[in-house]
């Protein structure tokens, strides 16, 4: 049951993350905040520390190319961001401890490294004009304030599903 | 030390990441066309976004109504203070109208840039990332839709078309960053018109930049500015905005005035695609070729 659930799980967030950004960017005050829904990534880092780093990769590399192709048109950038976070994500699970409240910061930090990677992407190729200090305030702040409730609100919900599939597995081989 | 990866696997991240440039690099330069494994990809991805794109549509409606009904008192007074001009205005309009229609049948003209055939689609996914203004819609080249068309709200302007595939296709908003992504415009104030090109958005100020108007012109704050249909495929006389400040541009030889836009880029959940009845010219609007098209026309 498990099994079938986590791709699944994987490409309702894919779908949600661009209707979310549907009411992005919000306007207060006079200033635009752009919220950026990073469902996907968050709930494959998940995957990647609960579950398997190789799988999660390799979600992370399907799902990147699905995203340059439908969304950016530039081929090769989420393609390698979402299996490097990924991959990182991995390789911390021997040093960390794995209580919710570690591994949640930790998916949140990893956010803001994706974004700050994409940030300076997009200034090299010319795409936004838009310095750090701004980045920091108009985006990097409020994506972070929104993706850490979605966290919040959702990360347990994760992680009992990726341990019910670590049971099953376990099960199976016992079997 | 441990050996941390092996030669093999050395080699084979090193071809990866040769690989990853190489596709960057490609895909970065600006494709007109899209092939056939993407054309794919999109057009399903498209399909099961316009599913979960129909609950999130009727939220956006809800917001955008409530956030109309809080504004109601005070649009309310505005609009009766209006609402005195309007029927003057109106009975100009309509004597206008029947005028031009007179004289245009007198000359026996045809054609005309202004009328436009609406494409009705519904926007079914934004860019997330946000990093590039783009909006997904439900329709595509099997509905006519082409690259270079202009997408309108009720309001105004709100981008153009940049690429269809035959179930979906993608605008890009006026408020892009976008260098190559030109609009052609005339300022209209009485009686009197001004050409320009709408060349870039001051995020800072929310607000478009109209370049290249003749410093020998006047322009004033408050004079409103439509799409000149002399792009090639635009229609004529849709509404992008108003003036709001006026100054000299970088070099001091033309003018260069701000345009508040008259549709909001938030929260677009339906949105009309203009087809232009009048002859087509796919000329260098937004398509940084920079090869003379103007004869083509005539050889085909």
């Amino acid at each position: 049951m498990a099994r079938l659930l986590i791709p699944a799980v994987a490409i309702a967030l894919f779908f949600l993350e661009t209707e979310f950004s549907l009411f992005s960017p919000i306007e207060f005050s006079g200033e635009n905040y752009y919220l950026v829904p990073r469902f996907l990534i968050l709930y494959l880092i998940f995957l990647s520390i609960y579950y398997d780093r190789k799988k999660a990769m390799w979600y992370g590399l399907a799902f990147g190319v699905l995203n340059d192709i439908v969304y950016i048109d530039i081929i090769g950038l989420y393609t390698f961001l979402y299996p490097f976070i990924c991959f990182i994500a991995g390789s911390t699970v021997k040093y960390i401890h794995q209580h919710l409240v570690v591994t949640t910061t930790l998916s949140l930090l990893l956010v803001a490294l994706l974004e700050i990677l994409l940030h300076q992407f997009f200034f090299l190729i010319g795409y936004t004009d838009i310095g750090f200090a701004e980045f920091l305030n108009q985006r990097l702040v409020p994506t972070m304030i929104a993706n850490s409730i979605y966290l919040i609100m959702l990360g347990w919900t994760f992680k009992y599903l990726l341990e019910a599939r670590v049971l099953e597995k376990a099960n199976q081989s016992i079997l | 030390m441990p050996h941390f990866l092996s030669n093999k696997r050395l080699l084979m991240l090193l071809v990866g990441v040769i690989l990853l440039v190489a596709l960057i690099s490609y895909t970065l330069s600006d494709r007109k066309k899209v092939s056939f494994p993407e054309q794919i990809i999109k057009d399903t991805v498209g399909l099961g976004q316009s599913f979960v794109a129909k609950p999130a549509g009727y939220v956006t409606g809800l917001i955008n109504n409530v956030d109309e009904l809080i504004n109601t008192y005070e649009e309310n007074k505005r609009l009766k203070s209006r609402l005195e001009e309007f029927g003057t205005l109106q009975a100009q309009v309509y004597e206008l109208d029947s005028e031009n229609k007179d004289l245009q049948k007198l000359l026996d003209k045809k054609s005309d840039l202004r009328s436009y055939d609406p494409i009705q689609a519904d926007v079914i996914a934004r860019n997330p990332d946000q990093w590039e203004e783009k909006l997904i819609l439900n329709v595509g080249s099997k509905a006519g839709v082409k690259v270079n068309m202009a997408v309108l709200t009720t309001e105004g302007l709100v981008g153009k078309v940049i690429q269809a595939t035959p179930y979906t296709s993608e605008v890009e908003l006026l408020s892009t960053n976008n260098t190559n992504y030109r609009v052609s415009a005339t300022i209209s104030s009485k009686g009197k018109q001004a050409r320009g090109l709408i060349e870039g958005y001051d995020a800072k100020r929310g607000e478009l930049m109209l370049k290249r108007i003749d410093s020998k012109l006047k322009v004033k704050k408050g004079d409103k500015v439509t799409t000149s249909g002399l792009g090639g495929i635009f229609p004529k006389g849709v509404l992008i905005g108003e003036v709001t400040k006026v100054t000299t541009d970088d070099f001091g030889l033309t003018k260069l005035a701000y345009i508040k836009p008259a549709a909001s880029f938030q929260m677009l959940d339906h949105v009309v695609i203009a087809k232009r009845q009048a002859v087509q010219v796919d000329g260098s609007d937004g398509d940084s070729t920079n090869k003379d098209l103007s004869n083509q026309g005539d050889d085909k």
